[in-house]
């Protein structure tokens, strides 16, 4: 029995591995591939990089979403934090009904709220564009940053602002010179996962997009009508190799900082 | 601060801080609103060392805290240098604090935090740069100016809360059980240091402590709280020779509490029953025959006697324990009512040193004994 288990457990683990990354690795293999093919290997070659690079509307969507994923991002922690900050050190009626109202959309159905946010625009006659692509992603994205910072700021000791107010500060001075500075990893991290969301975002997205603002996610989707090439796969592997870039920079700030306060 | 409340207070130049018939609600149990500090007036004087003392909950941080102006108090009024601050935020109160666990700002280094307060007060870089450089030193921590504070120990971190604090020359420093996290080698240095620099600097400084002997040691006057309320306020010896009343006579030092009753009242004179004897005793409280009132007596007024023992109180009983404490034995006498009696006897200087098990008795002068009302 004892056996089994032993075996059992680094079995588990390569099957786990294997699972959460074979597709990445297949998809990252097929960009180099020669032929038109996404399942036939033809040889190697870096056509389909050049080819994704050129695509006009792949690039476009590609515009597009940045745009609205650093806008949407920046939006939804400013909002989120601010919530969390609120939450955490305001004694105010409701608290706790106001939390979880703020939450709510991390638990809502995405395509109820992408209807119900599509149903408003109609009815208040704002037209679909960035504004409208933005709003839905701040939507999605608001309970994230509310999450992280809310956790980093009750972590914090409640007698640094006593002793910042006790030597003088009013409160701009202790927000800014003490709160904001020990909040900021916090609040780089929930901007960092607002603006991934916002950028992986498919269902809101595709109910309040318009003409000339249409992200890369429903681009590429677009795309299969035409039929899958390794341009996807291509453009695929640049999306990785950006997240693991910017995903490295943070970590390694992070840890940075880390090390030089012990 | 608006000019109508700067109300100057006639005769109060002398007073640093003054509390008036300061109370703090902090709930309410079964309709009934209970206070964490009650109906306090305290006056307390420009270079004071001047210590709250009591035990967990009695309400010493609470006003200290409203001192600060973190909490404002339910009613009353609270002046500083003889100007009304209730209401007064915390920002703007000439008043520092040194917390408890320190609470040095994490992300900022040792100068920076000492630093703060002028810095946000719009001092000059180069005046900040100075005064930074002589309050360390002043607490020995000039080496540590670029360190932050996680890398330093508890001590270090307590040298810097302070100076940070008086770097701002506040008119009054609050601590707030500064020396609760340290060990006791570090604990007695701190306290003697603290001393030193309060005498030095001349500024009034508000401590709050539940250690007894602390507050014995450092403070000029001493407010001993419980409940809320302030039981005695006076200087050490005051408070530890003429206690007035049970609690201040149980929570300060050892103290031999006895129940007794008022047999009969004189001017000058009670005569008490309590375990099992009649006492006759000088006292001007005002008693009458029947009222309860306690015995207090240190166990260092106690020793054995054989015999008679001529204008002396006299208790005797069963010896029920002896335990030695180097220089001192502490016995422990069971009356005739069950009570029991401690009393700390030198070794070694001739005194008859009785048995557990045997009978003994104990004395003492009458003036040793404090007659407590209740």
């Amino acid at each position: 029995m004892r056996k089994v288990l032993a075996l059992y457990v680094p079995a588990a683990t390569v099957v786990g591995y294997i699972f959460l990354f074979a597709p990445l690795i297949v998809l990252v293999v097929y960009a180099f591939n020669a032929g038109r093919s996404t399942v036939v290997w033809e040889g190697f070659s870096l056509a389909w990089f050049t080819e994704a690079l050129r695509d006009r509307s792949l690039r476009a969507g590609l515009q597009v979403s940045v745009i609205v994923a650093i806008a949407s991002a920046a939006l939804a922690t400013v909002i989120g934090a601010s919530a969390a900050l609120a939450v955490v050190k305001r004694p105010f009626a409701g608290k706790s009904l106001f939390s979880t109202l703020v939450i709510a959309p991390l638990v809502l159905p995405e395509i109820v709220l992408a209807v119900g946010l599509l149903v408003a625009t109609v009815w208040t006659g704002i037209p679909l564009g960035y504004g409208t692509l933005i709003a839905g992603h701040v939507l999605v994205s608001i309970p994230f940053s509310f999450l992280i910072v809310r956790a980093a700021a009750s972590g914090l000791d409640p007698r640094l602002d006593e002793a910042a107010a006790d030597l003088g500060a009013n409160g701009s001075q202790a927000f800014l010179r003490v709160t904001l500075p020990l909040l900021a990893p916090a609040i780089l991290s929930a901007f960092l996962l607002c603006a991934v969301i916002s950028f992986d975002n498919f269902v809101i997205s595709t109910f309040v997009s318009g003409v000339g603002s249409t992200p890369l996610p429903i681009q590429i989707y677009a795309m299969l009508k035409t039929g899958l090439t390794p341009k996807i796969n291509a453009l695929g592997a640049m999306l990785i190799a950006v997240n693991v870039i910017v995903i490295l920079v943070v970590m390694g700030r992070y840890l940075k900082t880390i090390r030089k306060q012990s | 601060m608006p000019p109508d409340t700067m109300i100057e207070t006639a005769g109060a130049s002398r007073a640093a801080i003054e509390l008036i018939d300061i109370r703090k609600a902090f709930g309410s149990a079964g309709g009934e609103t209970t206070y964490a500090v009650d109906r306090m007036s305290l006056a307390i004087r420009a270079g004071e060392f001047f210590t709250f003392l009591g035990p967990s909950g009695c309400g010493k941080t609470t006003t200290l805290r409203m001192i600060a102006g973190f909490e404002e108090p339910t009613s009353g009024r609270l002046l500083l240098d003889g100007k009304e601050v209730t209401g007064v935020p915390a920002h703007q109160r000439n008043v520092n604090t040194v917390f408890q666990s320190y609470a040095l700002f994490p992300h900022l280094n040792v100068g920076e935090n000492v630093g703060f307060g002028l810095s946000v007060k719009g001092v000059a870089k180069d005046e900040i740069r100075q005064r930074v450089k002589a309050a360390l030193e002043s607490v020995h921590m000039a080496h540590a100016i670029d360190r932050k504070p996680s890398a330093l120990s508890g001590g270090q971190q307590q040298r810097v809360a302070l100076a940070r604090a008086l770097i701002n020359r506040p008119s009054v420093l609050l601590l707030d059980e500064p020396f609760g996290a340290l060990d006791l080698k570090l604990r007695r240095e701190m306290q003697m240091e603290v001393k030193e620099m309060q005498r030095k600097l001349g500024i009034t400084f508000i401590f709050v402590t539940h250690d007894q002997e602390e507050a014995l040691t450092m403070s000029d006057r001493i407010a001993v709280m419980n409940n809320g309320v302030v039981q005695q306020v006076g200087g050490p010896a005051d408070i530890y020779e003429r206690p007035a009343n049970r609690f201040t006579a149980g929570f300060i030092g050892d103290m031999n509490l006895i129940d007794a009753r008022v047999v009969a009242h004189d001017s000058d004179r009670l005569t008490v029953d309590a375990a099992g004897g009649r006492f006759d005793l000088p006292s001007t409280l005002p008693l009458q025959p029947g009222d309860p009132c306690t015995l207090a007596i240190r166990p260092e007024a106690l020793h054995f006697v054989e015999g008679e023992a001529g204008g002396r109180v006299r208790f005797s009983g069963a010896v029920s324990e002896a335990v030695y404490i180097g220089t001192d034995t502490v016995y422990s006498l069971t009356l005739a009512d069950g009570a029991r009696l401690n009393a700390r006897v030198r070794n070694g200087d001739g005194q008859p040193m009785p048995r557990t098990g045997a009978p003994g008795t104990l004395a003492c002068a009458p003036s040793a004994i404090r007659l407590l009302t209740q």
